[in-house]
Order: C-alpha cells, then structure tokens, then sequence
C-alpha cells in the first residue's frame, strides 16, 4: 500500500481489508442472534404476559368488601385470614405490609373466635410471645411445643386443615396485641399489599414446562449460556476458517 | 518443595475431620473445622505459587504459553469468578427472583461480544495493559495515565464487592462481627497478595479454579439428592424446585423432609419468585434489560480481563482459551441458581427470619443439614473466589499505579527497586480504602462489583471498541467520549452515594432508577460512543502511522 494519507481508512462498516471484511461478515451474523436471543426474549415476555391472580388473590377480592365493610361472615373472616396468610408466607415482603395483614389475621381470629374463646386464645397467643422473646433457639422443645399446641388450638377457627402449609405460619404471625380491631392504616394497606404479593405476569412462556422448569425460566438461566457459549465456538471455528483462507500464519 | 504439599495435606486432612464441629447454627461461635478447611487451602495457593513461582517477568507474562487452551480457560475462569459470582448471584436471585438472573445473562453474555469484537485484535495490537492501548492508540501520555486512574478505580470498585464477601465469609467462620470480619479478612488478603501476589499465577488459577467449583457443586449434588430432585445433574434437577417455588409445596408432600431447624420441606405458593419483571420484586423491565446490557458492556472493557488475552501466543489460542473460559465459567452460572432456589423453600418458615443474603449460599447447605464439613469447604470455596480475584486485581491496579502512573508518565528513570516499591505502596493503598469503602456495606456484593462493570462499559469499553474498529477515532473523539462517561457515571454515584447518606438531590427518584449504580452503562456507554464518533468527526485525523498500524497490523495479520 502507498503512503497517501487519504488511505488506511477503516471502520466496521467499510472494512478496508479483506481480513476485516470478513471478520465483520462473522461478527454481524453472531450479533443479530445474541441480540434477538437475548433482548427479543425479553421483549416477547414483558409483551405476551398478562396480570394473573393466585387463587388467593380471588378469594380475597370476594370477601374484601365486607370484610372492611364489618359485615364479613365467619365463612368471610376464614377467607381473608387465609389469603392473608398466603403473602405472610413469602420469604420477602414490605415491613409495614406485614405489620397490616399480622393485624388483619389476628383481628379476623378474634372475631371468629368470639369473645370467650377470643380471651383465651389471647392469653395463649401473649404466653407464646413471652416464651418466644426469651428462648435462644427456634428448636428449643418448650417453644416447638407450644409453637405447634398454638397452631392446632387456632387452625381450626380460621378454617384450615391440617394438611395446609399455612398451618405452619399462623402462631408466628399472630399478634396479641393487634386483635381489638383492624386499623384504618391497615384496612388501606391491605388490598394494595394482596394484589402486589398475589398477582403476577404470566403468559405461555411461563405456564409451560421444561426439564421441571418454567419455560421462561429454562431459557434465561439454562439456555442462553449453552448459546453463548456455542456462539463463541461458531466464531472460533468460523475465525480458524478465515485464517486458513487468507493464509494467516499465526 | 512439590514434596512437601502431599505430606501436609495429608497431615491435615485428620485434623479437620476431629475438628468438624460447630457449623450447624447459622451464625454464631468460632468454627473450627471451617477455620482449618479455610487456612489449608489458603496455604495449598501460596505453595502451589512458590513451587510454580515464574522466574521473570517473561516467564510470567509468558505463562499461557506453556499450557493448554482448556488450561488458559481455567484461568480465564478463575480469574473471573469472584465472590459475586460465588456468593453474589445466588444471592441476588434468592431477593429478587427471576431479576437476579440479568446478571447471569449479563455475566456471560459479554463474554460473545468481548470475544467477537476483541479478543483477537487485542492480541494483534500487542500492548500489555489497558493503559498502554489507550495511551498508544491515541497517541497521548495524558490519556494513558487517566486510563491507568480508570484501571485503579475499577479495581477498587471491584475489590469493594469482594471484601464485602470476604468479610460475611469470615464472620460466618469465626463468629466475630462484620466490621472485624472485613478488617481481619481484608489483612489476611493483602498478605495474601503481597506473598503470591507473582507467584506461578496461572498454574495457581487453575487449582483455583478446580477448589472453587468443586466446593460449589458438591453441595448441590447433596441438596437435590437429599430432597429428592434429580441428582445426577443439578443444574438440571433445580428446575423442579423452581417449579415447585411457584405453585408451592403442600405439607402432604413433604415426606417428612426439615430443614435443619425441623420445619417441613413445605411452603406456600410464591410464583414472584420465577416470574419475568413481578412487580412483588420491586425490579422492572427496564432494570432487567439495563443491569444486563450494563454488564455485557463492562465486562467486555474490564482492564484485568483484556488483559488475559495479551499473554496467549497467538490469536487463534485468545479465542478458543475464551470458549473454555466461557464454557467453565458457565459451569458456576449454572448451579448458583440452585441455591437461590433451595434457599427459597428451605428458609420459607418466617421463624428462621432475614438471612443475610449474600451468604444466601452457605445458609442454604446449612438449613439442608449437609455436612458441616461440606459447608466449611463451601464457604473456603467463597473466600477462594474473592481472594483469587481480589488478589489479580490488587495486582493489576497497583501495576498501573507503579508502571502506567509513575514510571511511564512521572518518572521513567526510575530503579527497579524504587518500581516496586510503588507497587507494594499501591497495593497497601488500595487495600486500605476497599476496606474502608466495604465496612459501609452500601449495596449487595453482585451489585457492587456491578458497579465496576457500568464504570468500565462507560469509560474503556467505548475507547477498544472505537479504538479497534474505527481509525477515525482520535485523541479529542477519546477524550470527549471519556468525559461524557465519566459525567454520566460521576452523576450516578453521585445520587447513589447521597441516596445511602440519606441526602436526597434534586431530581432523586428520575436519577436513581434511570441511572442506578450498577447499571447506568446502558446510558453511559452508548452516549460516550456517540460524543466521540461526533468529536472526532470535528477534529483532526488519527494519525498515519497509527492509521496503517491497524490495517497492516490487526485488521490484516
């Protein structure tokens, strides 16, 4: 090449060698599949996914009304205190959320209970509070054992069997002191916080299953590292190609 | 001295097994048999760099040449994987869910672009540091010291990340507060470096590598064994606990599995963990797509990870020791979602309370009842991945703080002697103001070294994309570009540092979400693309001699 200044231009899209040419060639075919595999994926999914309830969600919009209304049945009551222990069950939610619906299970136990077994009740909730705010160790066997006596004696008067998970969850999110009434703060708090825990954006792409996976799922943290890495042995392959047909000796 | 490792290995290995006590409670006492698990396999790192220790500076920067491309992988890999990808990720997955995975996908993905835009051409260019590509390719000392001052301060925000894991790491083994932990574990590490700091590096990496994973994986056979997933593969088997996650698991079907505090393998449906953008998350789209993009960009102009591809023979062994190093790299990515899974389920019960999640992966083998022992491995295994990283980028930095600033650009006369003298002051340095940065614990580990992805996509990436691919770029295109990601990074931390000292600026909540620490690449990169394509469009050619550099020498070789 002569040394005229106007020469020995490049860029990317006027490569000037043929080197360069082709490596461009490889590197726009690799990029439009990285980009489209990644970006489009999630472009696809934020578009197709539509606001779904949990079952939960819908039993609680059933009986919201009067719930907060205070013309709630016993069978009402029931359903509220089990949608509210179906977000109090999940590992991360707002503080002041829980502090609402601690105090919408414990007002709707005490309604339910009535006022002879709701006083009782109240003594064996406060008793629990005091053993719990002194053991060192969730598995001390006097606090399982009360833990556990508190949860068969209230399951029944919210309505839950035996089998359901949420068993598990009420003798630690009852509060004693929170059974008089469900306060305005709460009452406001509540459904806010029922339809950010209970709804969620689903589509086909994360109803379906792969491998035990969501499909969604698979495809983000399975997946697309297997691509990147095929990805990265196609150029290598393709760059092994180039070299051999230009004959660069390395 | 290869004599030598058998024996004490040998002699240790009963010691730690009569010492296997006191990790079956989150946090709390002194553990001993961690403790031994965790200053053996430090000892085992400085042997290995003694026996294999380079014997001058072209042995070490030569190391590459001697072993194979899956060898040169492992380091890459190595080399990578840090505390945020051991403890980081899993930790970010367990808060946020299915948001956790951008900086899976963001993590590796940018490996295809550093691959297909650079690696090659980096190795045909043939400058050892960022700082020497920066200052030669625009022709300027100036911009080769700001590129060394770039290079320090990625590296301390990188290192910050890693002190903080380093820090849980050693709280957790000796039961001593956070603030301690950093200190203790900070001085452990920079002895760490100072010793082995240039001793066999890639040989060490590869050991590294091997402790790292094995540590990792070995758990997770036992997790999804123990809970009857699919064993054989767990990276495959997790996928059922995702499933079940999302459409919870009744008390019937537990089988009387506890966890290691006795609650039921049970919980209730929580589909915000799985699903894409779950407002439940408190994360969105556009963080999703932003955090990933973010790092893509980053990690494609990380200096100390350019700079593997300056000490492989040939163009052909940067590329395919790329493909290991991904493939290796993704072993890691593969599995940390496990525990972010298991994790889930086996601290559903609200009695066991706010883990601290980024030690989300030691909790998750403890609360599975594995083997203390196990856990122990696990956790050295965490200290491993910090301390061989932080180590590389004490190293790095320090290099441009001794070689790039002082030497190059301050005194080029200076003795030996005085060299290294400067880079063991840089060392100590930049030791002391990570630990001091890290004992504020600002942010997550993941999103803190995330930080430093976002400064390099906004900074160096822009200056070896442009630099390779374009011979219009000129010294005013680079410096303009510098400047404009250097404001729009400058601005970022700016909020976010105000935000964590309860300031709250004008504009806060726009500025914060639009361009949060740990991903405002997404605007930074792109606007320092276009300010220096616009800039140097206005002003004077590149030089000549540059100008056929890059035809002649990377675009045609």
């Amino acid at each position: 090449m002569e040394s005229n200044p106007n020469d020995y231009h490049i860029s990317f899209f006027k490569p000037a060698t043929e080197m360069a040419r082709l490596n461009r060639n490889i590197v726009i075919s690799l990029v439009i599949i990285w980009t489209v595999a990644i970006f489009g994926f999630q472009i696809t999914l934020k578009i197709i996914s539509k606001p779904t309830p949990e079952p939960a969600y819908l039993a609680f919009e059933q009986v919201w009304d009067q719930v907060s209304s205070g013309n709630a049945s016993d069978k009402d009551l029931q359903v509220f205190a089990q949608a509210s222990l179906s977000v109090l069950g999940k590992n991360f939610i707002d503080p002041g959320h829980r502090v609402a619906l601690d105090n919408g299970l414990s007002w709707s136990l005490h309604q339910l209970a009535g006022p002879d077994q709701g006083a009782s009740i109240r003594q064996d909730i406060a008793a629990f509070e005091k053993l719990k705010g002194e053991i060192e160790n969730i598995t001390d066997p006097e606090y399982v054992n009360a833990r556990n006596e508190l949860a068969s004696a209230v399951s029944p008067v919210l309505g839950l069997s035996p089998g359901d998970v949420r068993t598990t969850l009420v003798s630690i999110e009852l509060n004693s002191s929170m059974m008089d009434a469900l306060s305005p703060e709460s009452r406001e708090a509540i459904p806010a916080a029922m339809s950010l825990y209970l709804i969620h954006p689903q589509s086909i792409l994360t109803d379906g299953r792969l491998f035990g996976f969501p499909f969604h799922y698979f495809y983000t943290a399975v997946f697309l590292l297997v691509l990147f890495v095929g990805l990265c042995w196609l150029y290598c392959v393709r760059a092994d190609r180039r070299d051999a047909i230009l004959g660069i000796d390395q | 001295m290869k004599k030598i490792i058998l024996p004490l290995l040998l002699i240790s290995i009963p010691a730690i097994l009569s010492a296997a006590t006191g990790a079956t409670q989150l946090e709390g006492s002194f553990k001993v048999g961690p403790s031994i698990i965790l200053i053996t396999i430090l000892c085992l790192f400085v042997l290995v760099g003694i026996v294999f220790r380079a014997k001058d500076t072209t042995d070490f920067y030569a190391a590459g040449r001697s072993i194979s491309r899956v060898g040169s992988g492992m380091a890459i890999a190595s080399n990578w994987m840090s505390a945020a990808s051991f403890l980081g990720m899993a930790a970010l997955m367990y808060g946020a869910g299915y948001h956790g995975l951008a900086y899976v996908v963001g993590w590796t993905g940018g490996y295809v672009l550093l691959l297909i835009l650079m690696a090659g051409q980096i190795r045909r260019y043939g400058k050892y540091t960022a700082a020497d590509f920066i200052g030669d390719r625009y022709y300027s000392q100036s911009l080769r010291a700001i590129g060394a001052i770039i290079a320090i301060l990625i590296s301390i925000s990188y290192c910050v990340g890693q002190f903080g894991g380093i820090g849980l790491m050693f709280k957790w083994v000796m039961g001593v507060s956070y603030g301690w932990s950093v200190v203790i574990g900070g001085t452990v590490v920079l002895a760490y470096t100072l010793i082995s700091g240039m001793l066999g590096v890639t040989k060490n990496m590869q050991i590294q590598y091997v402790i790292i994973i094995i540590s990792f994986i070995i758990p997770l056979f036992i997790l999804t064994f123990k809970f009857d997933y699919f064993w054989l593969l767990p990276q495959i088997g997790y996928g059922a606990v995702v499933s079940d996650v999302v459409s919870g698991i009744p008390l019937a079907e537990t089988r009387q599995l506890v966890n290691s505090f006795g609650h039921a393998y049970a919980m209730v449906p929580a589909p915000e963990y799985a699903m894409p953008f779950d407002p439940a998350t408190g994360q969105t789209f556009y963080q999703w797509i932003a955090i990933s993009f973010s790092l893509m960009v980053g990690t494609a102009g990380l200096p100390h990870v350019i700079q593997r591809f300056y000490v492989v023979p040939r163009a052909s062994d940067a590329r395919w020791s790329v493909v290991w190093g991904l493939f290796f790299i993704c072993v890691l990515y593969w599995s940390a979602p496990a525990y972010a899974a298991f994790g889930k389920v086996l601290s559903a019960s609200p009695e066991i309370g706010r883990l601290a999640k980024d030690a989300i992966v030691v909790y998750t083998a403890q609360l599975g009842n594995v083997h203390p022992l196990i856990v122990g491995l696990l956790a050295a295994g965490g200290v491993s991945a910090a301390f061989s990283t932080v180590s590389g980028l004490l190293v790095a930095g320090a290099s441009a703080f001794a070689h790039d600033l002082y030497v190059k650009t301050i005194n080029p006369d200076a003795p030996p002697k005085k060299q290294l003298m400067f880079a063991r002051m840089g060392t100590i340095l930049m030791a002391a103001i990570v630990t001091a940065i890290a004992l504020a614990k600002l942010a997550l580990i993941g999103q803190l070294v995330a930080v430093a992805f976002s400064l390099a996509g906004c900074t160096i990436f822009p200056l070896f994309l442009l630099g390779i691919w374009w011979s219009g770029s000129n010294k005013q295109g680079a410096v303009a570009g510098l400047i404009a990601g250097g404001l729009v990074s400058l601005v970022a931390l700016t909020y976010f540092i105000a935000g964590k000292m309860g300031a709250v600026l004008p504009g806060h909540d726009f500025i914060s979400y639009w361009l949060g620490a740990w991903y405002f690449g997404i605007i930074g990169a792109p606007l320092a693309i276009l300010v220096h394509i616009i800039v140097a469009r206005m002003t004077p050619e590149t030089p000549l001699e540059i100008r056929k550099f890059l035809i002649e020498k990377v675009h045609s070789q």
